[in-house]
């Protein structure tokens, strides 16, 4: 579903043996937890919709420019999109704890297909931290 | 577009990806407008695909720029040529002719995208011509004798 969503994208995926809830407590946590598994998006800030499903927010880098993205955030889903950058984050409860998958990717303009940049790599990396993370909690 | 950014989008880092990207797209349509024309924005998707899928096979971070304007000329000269149908001009018209003419454009359509993609590269990005030629394949001679007449009406053209 959440890969069949977006042409090229490719897809990490991980169970983690912790109730569906904590999983998601950390993930839909998007200004305080998102960045401690997704690090690249460790400056996130919510500026409008706070609490809704359709949220506002902005990510800064460390190279000094912003982006701003449109999220959908409701139980097991998160999608971010910037004009040219995806991040997807789906979870569902499985026996023995909980399914997440990661994916996202770079945007062209005008294209509906990613371009994949050590985009699987870095999605496995986040989920074994968002792993590490919920066990922490 | 610093060498460390490239290099932080080579290591898979989203937000430098988006940099990248936000710094990239208005140089390629400056790049690739004048070239490809009506099909600008489509010659600047397919060099933005291009520069990305290839970007982790860049051996030399702070030559990003040139890399990817290489590219860009490349593919604006690959779809301009789909489309190329005018007959080319034996000579360019003159500098009355620049600019009595209501658009740049006039002038722009009657030359062939390769140089268009001459006059790109040397009056908007400063290359040497023999450097614009040789990235396009186009004798050195035919460039200089065509397109010195051209030159500064194209440029106040541009860049007024």
């Amino acid at each position: 579903m959440l890969a069949s969503a977006i042409p090229g994208a490719s897809m990490a995926e991980r169970v983690i043996a912790a109730p569906f809830e904590d999983v998601w407590a950390v993930v839909s946590a998007l200004e305080e937890e998102f960045g401690t598994f997704e690090p690249d998006m460790r400056h996130l800030t919510i500026v409008s919709g706070r609490g809704s499903e359709r949220l506002v927010a902005k990510a800064r880098s460390r190279y000094g420019m912003r982006a701003r993205f449109d999220v959908e955030l409701r139980p097991g889903w998160c999608w971010m999109q910037s004009r040219f950058l995806i991040v997807g984050v789906a979870a569902a409860a499985v026996p023995g704890g909980t399914l997440v998958a990661q994916t996202g990717g770079v945007r062209v303009p005008g294209r509906a297909a990613l371009v994949p940049l050590g985009v699987r790599a870095a999605g496995e990396k986040a989920l074994a931290r968002l792993e590490a993370r919920v066990v922490r909690r | 577009m610093s060498a460390d950014l490239v290099r932080a989008a080579q290591g898979g880092d989203t937000m430098a990806m988006n940099d990248l990207l936000s710094e990239l797209t208005p140089y390629l349509g400056r790049i690739c407008g004048p070239i490809a024309l009506d099909n600008g924005p489509d010659a600047v998707q397919e060099a933005l695909i291009s520069i990305f899928r290839n970007l982790g096979s860049l051996r030399d971070p702070p030559a990003f720029r040139g890399w990817a304007r290489a590219i860009a000329v490349r593919e604006a000269v690959r779809i301009a040529r789909r489309q190329h149908h005018a007959v080319e001009l034996a000579e360019l018209p003159s500098r009355q002719d620049v600019e009595s003419a209501v658009d740049i454009r006039d002038v722009l359509e009657r030359l062939s995208p390769e140089h268009r993609a001459v006059l790109v590269l040397r009056d908007l990005e400063g290359l040497p011509e023999e450097e614009a030629a040789r990235l396009l394949h186009v004798p050195e001679g035919t460039v200089k004798s065509r397109l010195h007449r051209a030159r500064r009406s194209f440029r106040k053209a541009w860049q007024s």
